[in-house]
């Protein structure tokens, strides 16, 4: 091969290089920054409403079982609680159907949300149905119909609603793990270093065939080849820290918090359904304790994982308390005590207790979602400017070697 | 708990062990073709299917199992009369295919066995009874939820005590002592029993409460019986006795000489559970009732209404042991509420037949027994 001919050779491939080079990293950028992106404002947030969402809807049940059960005057508080529950889960079924629309490839989700969608009217149909009928003076039939209202909360829609908060929660984990993967950052910083040599080598080449030490556009495209992959891989790095934090201290210990949050939801919902289950044969006490030991505190358990035994674990076991005086009280077939017990307002009764722990639940969740929306928000910041910056530079090595080899080539003309 | 053995095999012949009846009538072979609108349950193997629980329900499922054993001959029907409790739990387990229940399953039941229905079968009734001598023939005294919680707290001792010479004006009550009788079982009697007494009395509602078992307050003559037939004997013997029993208990609770109290509805109407009572307090109801029937229909708004009725609950599982026995289980539940509702089989006992929407109700519900 002719000198002119290699010269020729070079300029086309390091012009090919360049500009494929910058194309891989821009895809690769703006996918890692998508990710990013869609973790804090869209994915994030969605795990967020059904994890309120499946709170609202098991909140409203025992609100609104609570109520029925502490007889004809029934609080106005409670009333109120009940309907910010049932609008509060309606606006997060409204958020989450927003975030779904277009997704048919998850079919579970929708399917989730559209047993939601049909079956909370029909819930809150009963529970008006059941206090009418109460208000009537029909209190047995109000309880029978607020029992198939509670069958119907907890048959068809929690179990729905907890899917779809697994189905958000996997959505969140695979976005970060989309933002945080190495794979193709790797393949980005392995082609850079491949078109680093290739630009050495060529740089020698010349040295030795022109006898000039360094060909200006090869350097330039090579300073500008090093400046983007440097903040290239600085990005990616500090990305990659910012949102691996954000999971570890934020997402991860809120993610276990909701898992402890929906669990004793579920402890308290047992026990207002034990309550109003006078007919049958189901004592809840095998699943509050399976839930007991699940949500701890203790060695393993959820609490004690989300690192907040020292803070909630003390309302924990206070409401463990008064849950085993009400299982004492129900296995006696003390009822009317038993329902004192856990539907009183005052401050020793499980009610009391519950929101204790509910509260300390709640106010951990939220810190660790400040965490994480901090963190990941750094990490989502981290590539700004990194796309256009790697574009600009792409074709700033494109440009610069193009124009360092033509001029040699012009030499032979 | 008496547990019912569940099998499908070639008939065997009659078995009988301990209160497990069997209504196997004949042996005869063949599959046979059901009446007009009954499914046929075509298989050359005979079907056993077990039926245990409420007693108050147990001499309709004896006749029930009979009658619908001439028309479909491969299948025999057993009962057990075992209480309430005791048929919900063992549908609950599986060692029956049928529980019987005076009560509706609680929600804890469902939700802890969502493959549980509750399948109205017939309309039933409490009365409230007693055996207080010297009082003229045909007299039925006036009760009403307050003096009943009272004489099962032990307040009223007497029946001569004022509040029940009040309800009573013109009666001669005697000062025999007050002798309650309640059920010592799980009993939907006892639920239908207490949820009248806390739907009338607050202070009952606010202490013992209401369910198939409760905490009865401690009343020192205070008797407890097994089953409504213990119930009838067992008040019978006691004088000063008050009892609840299941309406298909009267004519064995007349015939041993007790008397019949009137109840007082929430419209104020004292009233004897007759036929038109009780249908006009179900009436009131049929709207109400939800896909899965579970209602209570104790002190509803008919003026004209008896306060204790209920539904009569077959508790079946959605998915039966075998496709066989599910074949069986519908055909045995949609003939009962069908052709196994006419006056030759509902009239010695007193039941009254479901109304036309609630048949529908129950007719889907059976559908769905193994549905797929």
């Amino acid at each position: 091969m002719t000198t002119p001919a290699r010269f020729r050779a070079l300029l086309v491939f390091f012009l090919v290089a360049a500009l494929a080079w910058g194309a891989v990293s821009t895809w690769t950028v703006l996918r890692h920054a998508s990710a990013a992106g869609n973790v804090v404002a869209v994915s994030e947030p969605l795990s967020l409403d059904a994890q309120r969402m499946y709170r609202s809807l098991a909140d409203a049940d025992v609100t609104a079982a609570t109520a029925f059960l502490r007889g004809p005057d029934q609080p106005l508080t409670a009333r109120r609680r009940y309907a910010a529950d049932i609008a509060e889960a309606a606006a997060s079924l409204s958020a989450l159907k927003g975030g779904a629309a277009g997704n048919t490839s998850n079919q579970r989700l929708l399917a989730g949300l559209a047993t939601i969608s049909a079956g909370l009217p029909v819930y809150t149909g009963y529970v008006a149905q059941a206090q009418t009928d109460y208000a009537l003076g029909y209190m047995l039939t109000g309880g029978s119909l607020m029992q198939v209202a509670s069958e119907q909360m907890h048959l068809t829609l929690l179990p729905a609603a907890r899917g779809v908060y697994a189905r958000e929660t996997d959505a969140l984990a695979a976005q970060s793990a989309q933002a945080t993967g190495l794979p193709w950052t790797t393949v980005v910083i392995v082609l850079a270093v491949v078109i680093g040599l290739a630009l050495a080598a060529a740089q020698r080449w010349l040295a030795r065939r022109t006898h000039r030490l360094v060909n200006a556009g090869l350097l330039i495209a090579s300073a500008a080849l090093v400046a983007s992959t440097v903040w290239l891989a600085a990005a990616f790095a500090v990305a990659r820290s910012d949102l691996q934090q954000a999971g570890r201290l934020g997402s991860a210990p809120a993610e276990l918090l909701a898992q402890a949050a929906i669990s004793a939801q579920q402890a308290r919902g047992d026990e207002v359904l034990n309550l109003i289950s006078r007919s049958g044969d189901a004592p809840f006490e095998q699943d509050f304790q399976a839930i007991r030991a699940r949500l701890g505190p203790g060695p393993g358990t959820l609490l004690t994982r989300a690192g907040q035994a020292g803070a909630a674990g003390p309302a924990a076991r206070a409401w463990y308390d008064v849950n085993d005086q009400a299982y004492r009280l129900d296995s006696g077939a003390q009822y009317a005590a038993e329902t004192r017990l856990v539907t009183g307002t005052g401050p020793s009764g499980s009610a009391a207790q519950f929101s204790q722990l509910e509260g300390d639940l709640g106010h951990a969740i939220t810190a660790d979602q400040l965490a994480f929306r901090s963190s990941a928000a750094a990490g989502r910041a981290a590539f700004g400017g990194l796309a256009a910056g790697v574009i600009v530079a792409a074709i700033l090595m494109a440009a610069a070697s193009a124009w360092g080899l033509a001029r040699r080539l012009a030499e032979y003309r | 708990m008496a547990r019912v053995a569940i099998r499908v095999s070639r008939c065997r012949g009659a078995m009988t062990a301990g209160l497990v009846l069997v209504l196997a009538a004949g042996c005869g072979a063949g599959a046979s073709a059901g009446p007009a609108g009954t499914p046929a349950v075509a298989a050359s193997a005979r079907v056993t299917i077990s039926e245990t629980g409420s007693t108050l329900l147990f001499p309709l499922v004896g006749k029930w199992a009979s009658g619908f054993h001439q028309e479909h001959p491969n299948i025999v029907t057993t009962s057990a009369a075992t209480g309430s409790g005791a048929g919900i739990a063992g549908a609950s387990a599986g060692t029956a295919d049928i529980g019987a229940s005076d009560a509706y399953l609680s929600a804890g039941d469902l939700v802890q066995n969502p493959a549980l229905l509750n399948v109205p079968l017939v309309v039933s009734a409490q009365q409230v009874d007693y055996n207080v001598p010297g009082l003229p023939a045909g007299t039925h005294l006036r009760l009403d939820a307050a003096v009943l919680a009272r004489m099962y707290s032990g307040s009223i001792t007497a029946w001569n005590d004022p509040a029940l010479a009040a309800l009573n004006p013109g009666v001669h009550l005697p000062g025999t002592a007050v002798v309650p009788v309640h059920r010592s079982d799980a009993s939907g009697d006892t639920f239908l029993f207490t949820s009248y007494l806390s739907a009338g009395f607050a202070a009952w509602s606010s202490t013992a409460g209401y369910g198939t078992t409760v905490a009865w307050p401690r009343v020192p003559r205070a008797a407890a019986q097994r089953g409504n037939a213990a119930m009838v004997s067992g008040c019978a013997a006691t004088r000063g006795c008050v009892a609840y029993i299941g309406i298909s208990y009267l004519s064995a609770a007349l015939a041993a000489g007790l008397g019949e109290a009137q109840l007082a509805n929430p419209a104020g109407q004292f009233v004897l559970p007759t036929a038109a009572t009780i249908a006009a307090e179900v009436a009131s109801f049929v709207s109400a009732t939800p896909p899965d029937e579970t209602i209570s229909m104790v002190d509803g708004p008919a003026a004209d209404g008896y306060p204790i009725v209920n539904y009569e609950y077959a508790i079946v599982r959605t998915r039966p042991r075998s496709a066989a026995a599910g074949r069986a289980i519908r055909a045995f539940l949609r003939w009962a509420i069908t052709a196994g509702s006419s006056a030759q089989y509902l009239g010695p006992v007193r039941f009254q037949p479901l109304p036309a929407d609630v048949v529908t109700l129950s007719e889907a519900q059976i559908a769905r027994i193994g549905a797929p």
